[in-house]
């Protein structure tokens, strides 16, 4: 007998064992993906956000009270919503990139108000710069332009959004600062400036 | 005479360092901001940085040295005034507090900046 047909009559003299490593594999790797979204939504959840404390007493409890936080309708954006991208190939990446956080927590490196006063303008730049980089990605999940109804808005805002059009503005130029304190140093329009030349 | 001249332009010189960290050192940097978030100042003012409205650096420097500057703040956050923005006139939020205390903290807080 050749080595193919060797192997298949090994494996009908063994089915029963053959069928039961084929049904653990199955279970371990449904185990595994059920496992990997468990932590995925996990990991994207306020409450796992703020359970390090260099969150919770800084820009969580800036964030309080914001009109994200608290508003009319109690339709809320919590820290994933502006900070982790939604795509799975970018989500996975933005999670595998987010155990440098761990690095941090655990070497200290914000663990203090003035530790984390210090680092607060290289963290906002780094955020202020993937949204000028993805044109505001994340806020437009939620705020669709082209889905606003302009008539309700105030004039205020119609003209604001139409000159933002017309010169190419993303909205977080624009809209920075609203949900955590302002670093020192550059804006995103200053920013922004800064790349194009 | 000049040394009581000196000694007189030290004191002076001092007599003004110590007001003026009296006056920073009144500011209630928390309350100050708890205004700031509640009366929406953010959505148009920066503290440095680029937005609709000057940033308060900009309000501070530009009113610096001025006897009446915190009145001038005061009456602008209080009086809701129209301002221009791109070349069109709108009236200027009010700030979204009656405690003369606390409206006066916030001002004093805009000119540190």
């Amino acid at each position: 007998m050749d080595s193919k047909q060797e192997i298949v009559a090994r494996v009908r003299r063994h089915w029963k064992l053959v069928l039961g490593l084929g049904v653990l594999g199955l279970f371990v790797a449904v185990l595994l993906v059920i496992g990997g979204a468990a932590g995925l939504a996990w990991t994207s959840t306020e409450q796992f956000c703020i359970g390090c404390h260099e969150m919770r007493d800084n820009v969580y409890a800036e964030y309080k009270g914001t009109i994200h936080d608290t508003n009319r309708t109690g339709v809320r954006a919590v820290c994933t919503d502006c900070h982790v991208p939604r795509e799975p190939g970018p989500l996975i990446l933005a999670k595998i990139h987010a155990t440098w956080d761990l690095y941090g927590h655990i070497m200290g490196l914000v663990d203090t108000k003035e530790k984390f006063q210090a680092k607060r303008p290289e963290l906002a730049h780094r955020v202020w710069a993937r949204m000028l980089k993805n044109d505001s990605h994340e806020c437009r999940n939620c705020h669709k332009s082209d889905h606003m109804e302009k008539d309700k808005q105030s004039e205020k805002a119609q003209a604001r959004h139409a000159k933002a059009k017309a010169e190419g503005l993303t909205c977080i130029e624009c809209h920075f600062g609203i949900a955590h304190q302002e670093p020192e140093g550059p804006g995103p329009q200053e920013m922004k400036a800064s790349l194009t030349k | 005479m000049g040394t009581i001249k000196q000694g007189l332009l030290a004191a002076v010189v001092m007599w003004g360092a110590c007001l003026g960290m009296a006056v920073a050192a009144d500011v209630d940097e928390a309350a100050a901001q708890a205004l700031l978030k509640k009366s929406d100042c953010g959505k148009c003012h920066a503290v440095d940085k680029k937005k609709d409205g000057p940033s308060f650096h900009e309000t501070a420097t530009k009113l610096k040295g001025k006897p009446d500057a915190e009145a001038e703040v005061f009456k602008h956050i209080t009086a809701g005034p129209m301002v221009k923005i791109d070349g069109k006139e709108e009236e200027h939020k009010k700030v979204k507090s009656t405690d003369e205390a606390e409206i006066k903290n916030l001002v004093r807080w805009i000119l540190s900046r």
